[in-house]
């Protein structure tokens, strides 16, 4: 996927991305602090937003197959288990109602398969909100913050969750994330914003370690990216 | 014994159970039909941008402020024998009374769903996007996700079509066993100084409007006793 002069404005803010290649195939990260543009360049990408001007290159992916788990999940007003396949609903496929409990139970949320949606706690929903966005076997997955709130337990089982699928499908994900854990484990390039702008992009090593950018060092420095061994 | 007999005969009496049916035909039609338009209505309202969107939102607002039997006198001089839709000879009928309803029901139905979309619905159609559904999915799902307020909003517009006198009074001319409605039986019972039978009606009409009260308000705490915000 490629962004060329993507330009959105949204009151007072604006984006302004001359150029975003994003490969297949590879864990990016989108960082940067508060407000710098990443949920906006997300949704613009998700085709939530329609950019003012510019154009993101889907190079062949199906904007069905594009998918986002949002900061805040938006859960229908029903149970965990119609949240959970309601993108199969949508597509005419037979929930393997088996394969589903299994999944459930794999993630802690078997015995509130019934439970009104709404009222899990924040940390569930967001781990419902997951599930939902890969069951339908998605190209393209962008995970905006949605890993926030996850105990260390179910973070790691998440993360392998990211590697098993990538093993077998080899699909293209964006993250979206403070957590220097998440960033260094998972993903292969990041791209920094700052205020709308894409400063710097790259694979991470790059970014972290040799960056010249003031802003990124700093952010970088604070968010303790430090940690990651080089090579 | 007698008090209860005097009860058997009041409720078996001919004209209550004529106003009675008159009533919930006359509601169950225009809410009907009310529900349908003013959900569309207010589901476009929301969707569209267009200019003159405002000024369609304010002539709405207006129409909810109308006093109903103006509304009336409007439908009565529409539907008079030389009236541009005398022809169809709606004066007088339970239809005819249906069309002033509609037109009292459907702004509160239209705004209520509107107001309820506005607040909602983007995230609805942020999500359906993400989910890969399509146009039609989409504008399926938004309306079950405020299945809750446009039940509210219909139960709503029911209490206002069982509780309106004088639109129906104008357009419907209170002919009894056709269009004499338990509003104006009773505006009518009381000048004759009867009594019993219009209390009889008022307490029924009582009954109806806490059972709609109750399932109204049934519809809204499913909703927020179990959000976990
Ligand atoms: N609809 C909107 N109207 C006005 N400003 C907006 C809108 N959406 C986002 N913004 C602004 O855009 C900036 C970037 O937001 P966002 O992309 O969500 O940042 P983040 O990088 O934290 O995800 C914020 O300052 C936010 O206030
Ligand atoms: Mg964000």
């Amino acid at each position: 996927m490629r962004i060329i002069n993507l330009k959105k404005q949204l009151g007072r803010f604006s984006i302004d991305i001359p150029y975003l290649a994003l490969a297949k195939g590879c864990i990016h990260g989108f960082i940067g602090e508060n407000g710098s543009g990443k949920t906006t360049t997300a949704k613009l990408i998700a085709n939530i937003l329609q950019p003012d001007e510019g154009q993101i290159l889907y190079d062949g992916l199906e904007p069905r197959s594009i998918t986002m788990s949002s900061q805040k999940p938006y859960m229908l007003h029903t149970s965990v288990y119609e949240n959970l396949i309601y993108p199969l609903k949508i597509r005419n496929i037979k929930p393997d109602e088996k394969a589903i409990d299994a999944m459930l139970q794999k993630y802690d949320l078997y015995e509130k398969k019934k439970q009104y949606a709404r009222s899990l706690s924040s940390g569930e929903q967001q781990k419902l909100s997951l599930l939902r966005t890969l069951i339908f076997q998605p190209e393209f997955v962008i995970v905006d913050e949605t890993l926030s709130n996850l105990s260390a337990e179910s973070l790691e089982l998440f993360e392998n969750l990211i590697w098993e699928i990538q093993k077998k499908r080899c699909i293209t994900w964006v993250l979206i994330s403070h957590q220097p854990h998440i960033i260094n484990e998972l993903c292969d390039t990041v791209h920094f914003f700052s205020n709308g702008r894409l400063i710097e992009s790259g694979r991470k090593e790059q970014v972290f370690l040799h960056s010249q950018n003031p802003i990124v060092k700093t952010y970088v420095q604070r968010q303790a990216f430090g940690l990651l061994k080089e090579g | 014994m007698d008090i209860i007999n005097e009860a058997m005969r009041i409720f078996t009496d001919a004209g209550i159970g004529d106003a009675v049916r008159v009533t919930l035909a006359m509601a169950l039609a225009s809410v009907t039909i009310s529900a349908f338009l003013g959900i569309a209505l207010g589901i476009l309202l929301e969707q569209c941008h267009f200019p003159g969107k405002r000024i369609l939102i304010r002539i709405n607002h207006t129409l909810l402020g109308i006093p109903p039997v103006v509304v009336g006198l409007l439908v009565y001089l529409l539907l008079m024998r030389n009236g541009p839709l005398g022809a169809f000879a709606l004066l007088f009928t339970i239809k005819g009374m249906v069309l002033a309803q509609i037109i009292i029901i459907t702004p509160i139905i239209t705004s209520m769903v509107y107001s309820y979309a506005f607040t909602t619905a983007p995230a609805v159609r942020a999500f359906a996007v993400t989910m890969g559904a399509s146009k039609w999915q989409t504008q399926i799902l938004t309306i079950k996700e405020m299945k809750y307020e446009i039940y509210f909003a219909i139960v709503t517009g029911f209490g206002r079509a069982i509780s309106e006198v004088g639109s129906v009074m104008l357009v419907g001319g209170n002919i009894e066993g056709r269009t004499r409605t338990m509003t104006t039986a009773i505006s009518m019972l009381k000048s004759q100084g009867i009594y019993t039978e219009g209390v009889t009606l008022g307490v029924l009409l009582l009954v109806f409007a806490f059972i709609l009260q109750w399932a109204a308000e049934s519809f809204q705490k499913r909703e927020l006793e179990n959000e976990n915000y």
